[in-house]
């Protein structure tokens, strides 16, 4: 599940090459911006079938965090 | 004939989308300047507080259906037909909007807003025009269009092209049209308060809630300022109109 979720992860914010911890404030990821946010919450409803409001996803700020929502 | 040449009496406009924002507003504003109305959605809760909305005195039928629903729609084509309601106008403003990445744009998703967006209102148009005495000669049409149909945005191409598409419609329809009086025109709004943009991307935050604010001169409008030109649309006041796409969006595509 968490191996699969960082693929999906790397592939939506296209950071392929990028090691991803747990811990990680995806956020701060250099490559993070309004794209890749919707890439992000179109990734979670496609392959999760996980539909977020915006506040929710506010509240979510680690890899973890995106992790325990689709769980 | 009432003299005020905006005046709506003795019209009656179909409006679709009319449990919530625009469609709903519009049903308001159409009220106010004298028609009855039918109003389409899905929701029939949403739909008879739209109708509560209205004065007491007003004249409204309610259809609660999916509109990419073919049979539902002949039913109620059927259904109009067996009450002699004849129609004035239509607004269509039911609609659905998307804000997604161009690859995560399947097919799947492209048949769902092209279905809801172009295909419904078309659909719908079609019956309307095919069934006699339906919609009367002289009847005026308004598609709820988009800025999107003519600029883009991050996110906003399926969006685009379901509003570009009806933007583009509305052109031959008019000129099929225009033996029977009928007008076709688009309306194209920038960003009103709506639950629809309540719910958006854009809406995710304050930060993203200025940039937006700051794309309008005239600021986020309000669902009436569509509403103003639909009844504008729907009057003898642009019995000379159409084909045409009225842009009304604060300014937004003036740079
Ligand atoms: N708000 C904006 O900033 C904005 C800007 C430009 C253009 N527009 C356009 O204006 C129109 C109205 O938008 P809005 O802001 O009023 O949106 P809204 O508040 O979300 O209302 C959408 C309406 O469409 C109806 N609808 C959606 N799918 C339908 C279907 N398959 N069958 C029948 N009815 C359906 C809904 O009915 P139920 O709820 O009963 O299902 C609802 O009444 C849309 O076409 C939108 O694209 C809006």
């Amino acid at each position: 599940m968490e191996e699969k979720f960082i693929i999906d992860l790397k592939e939506a914010l296209e950071i392929e090459e990028h090691e991803v911890a747990l811990t990680d404030k995806f956020r701060d990821y250099e490559e993070w911006d309004s794209l890749n946010r919707l890439s992000l919450i179109a990734m979670l409803d496609d392959e999760y079938g996980v539909q977020i409001e915006n506040k929710e996803f506010e509240a979510l700020i680690t890899v973890a965090d995106l992790i325990n929502k689709i769980k | 004939m009432s003299t005020n040449p905006f005046s709506l009496e003795s019209k009656t406009i179909l409006i679709s989308g009319a449990s919530s924002g625009i469609g709903r507003q519009s049903a308001i504003s159409c009220s106010l300047a004298g028609a009855s109305l039918v109003l389409l959605g899905r929701n029939k809760k949403r739909l008879e507080e739209t109708a509560n909305l209205l004065g007491p005195s007003s004249s409204c039928k309610i259809y609660y259906f999916d509109l990419t629903d073919e049979e539902a729609v002949n039913g109620f084509i059927k259904s109009i037909n067996s009450s002699f309601i004849t129609l004035d106008g239509v607004i269509h403003a039911a609609g659905v909007s998307t804000t997604l990445p161009l690859r995560f744009s399947s097919f799947d998703k492209q048949e769902t807003i092209l279905k809801t967006n172009v295909m419904g209102p078309i659909n719908l148009t079609k019956e309307l025009i095919k069934k006699k005495g339906a919609l009367i000669d002289g009847s005026s049409v308004i598609f709820i269009a988009s800025i999107m149909a003519t600029v883009g945005e991050i996110g906003k191409t399926l969006y685009g092209i379901s509003k570009g598409a009806l933007v583009a419609g509305v052109k031959s329809m008019a000129l099929e049209l225009a033996p029977r009086k009928v007008r076709v025109n688009s309306i194209s709004p920038g960003v009103v308060k709506s639950p629809m943009s309540a719910s958006s991307a854009y809406s995710k935050d304050d930060e993203s809630l200025a940039i937006i604010e700051k794309l309008h001169p005239l600021g986020i409008g309000d669902v009436a300022d569509v509403a103003n030109a639909c009844v504008y649309l729907l009057s003898d006041a642009s019995k000379w109109v159409t084909g045409s796409n009225l842009i009304i969006d604060g300014g937004y595509t003036a740079r």
